[in-house]
């Protein structure tokens, strides 16, 4: 798809070819569902604390623990929820749920190949070679910006915050790619596309 | 336009101070005032306009309100419930689409109907088309952070920029807090 020089490899202009689809490192899809492992569903009857048949964010984040042993943050559980919500009910039922299941294992699954030294948590410099990894070669400057945003004083990543870090850049990348149309890195954009990326791709 | 309203006396904002600090801490965490916000509903305030609200009135970065803070916090959620009420013609408790963008156009913004829908969508938290007071601050917020964002690079004011990718980046990603 993108067979242009990857600029996107470099903070600047120029780069290697060929770095920037998704893929060349690890980096979790949404998969086609099959049957519900009986795994899967003793997970959601887990989950589902009230009982009603459906997984809301709240209940995601009561079941989710991080490598710091706090629970996962509402946004993450948020996007989450709404990634595999197709009616944009607030809720996901059994069949939703297993695409999820898989979606979350599969991001535990990467998130320890970047986690070299087996922390439980990403710093900076993991970081930078995880979305290096990702087909993305940012400057310094922006990764200590990124990891500022999740941690401003320990500077530590879990992995909650991790997979809203990455699914933003993939998201905020791809509304930028669209309007890159000389494909040099730039964008020219009026005041109400610029609102309606930033609104619409954050979470 | 305004909706100033006048800081009241340090007595009573002394008695509320120690009715929203629950624990007696002397400081108020995101999770008191919470609690004590309320956006007419039975559904629990808006927790990332909390957030927001702390990280504006939090002099000294530790994530709660002294009593020192307190006070301009106290005005500035006074002078949003003004804003909020002479915006919602109806009463209703809730802001409809027709009102938001009465109230964006009364604060010199001109946006499209699409903008004003995805704005709705983006911000109303329970579905129902219409947006609470809470969900009304976080909106008129995150849209002054990203126009204040947008203008540092408008330097010729004609409303397009031109920028470079992590510069995009930068700007949209510093909407909203994750932890």
């Amino acid at each position: 798809m993108y067979t242009q020089p990857g600029y996107y490899n470099q903070p600047g202009y120029g780069g290697q070819a060929g770095q920037l689809e998704m893929g060349h490192g690890p980096y979790p899809s949404i998969g086609a569902g099959g049957t519900v492992s009986p795994q899967v569903q003793q997970w959601f009857n887990a989950v589902d604390k009230d009982r009603s048949g459906f997984i809301t964010a709240i209940e995601l984040k009561s079941a989710l623990v991080n490598g710091q042993g706090q629970n996962f943050s509402e946004t993450a559980c948020n996007l989450m929820i709404g990634m595999f919500d197709k009616d944009r009910s607030g809720h996901i039922n059994l069949e939703e749920f297993d695409k999820l299941y898989t979606y979350i294992n599969q991001w535990l699954a990467v998130f320890k190949t970047y986690d070299k030294d087996q922390s439980g948590h990403i710093d900076e410099q993991e970081l930078s070679q995880a979305l290096l990894q990702m087909g993305f070669r940012f400057s310094q400057e922006f990764i200590s910006f990124l990891t500022k945003r999740c941690d401003p004083k320990g500077g530590k990543i879990s992995v909650d915050n991790f997979i809203v870090l990455c699914v933003q850049v993939q998201r905020f990348t791809e509304a930028f790619r669209v309007r890159d149309t000389q494909q040099n890195g730039t964008v020219t954009i009026g005041f109400e596309d610029f609102l309606k990326v930033a609104l619409s791709c954050s979470i | 336009m305004t909706f100033q309203s006048p800081m009241p006396s340090r007595e009573f904002l002394w008695d509320i101070f120690r009715r929203v600090d629950k624990d007696r801490s002397g400081y108020i965490s995101a999770d008191e005032l919470q609690q004590a916000l309320s956006n007419g509903t039975w559904n629990p305030f808006n927790p990332e306009t909390v957030r927001l609200m702390i990280g504006m009135f939090d002099k000294q970065n530790r994530g709660v309100i002294s009593f020192e803070d307190f006070g301009a916090l106290w005005k500035y959620v006074s002078d949003w419930q003004n804003c909020f009420r002479s915006f919602d013609r109806d009463n209703s408790g809730n802001i409809d689409r027709q009102e938001l963008k009465n109230a964006l156009t009364a604060f010199g913004y001109r946006l499209s109907d699409d903008l004003i829908n995805i704005m709705v969508q983006k911000f109303d938290r329970f579905g129902r088309g219409t947006i609470l007071f809470d969900d009304f601050i976080q909106c008129c917020i995150t849209l002054y952070t990203l126009t204040s964002a947008f203008r540092h690079y408008d330097t010729d004011q004609d409303g397009v920029i031109t920028i470079h990718y992590e510069q995009f980046l930068k700007m949209v990603f510093g909407l909203k807090c994750w932890p």
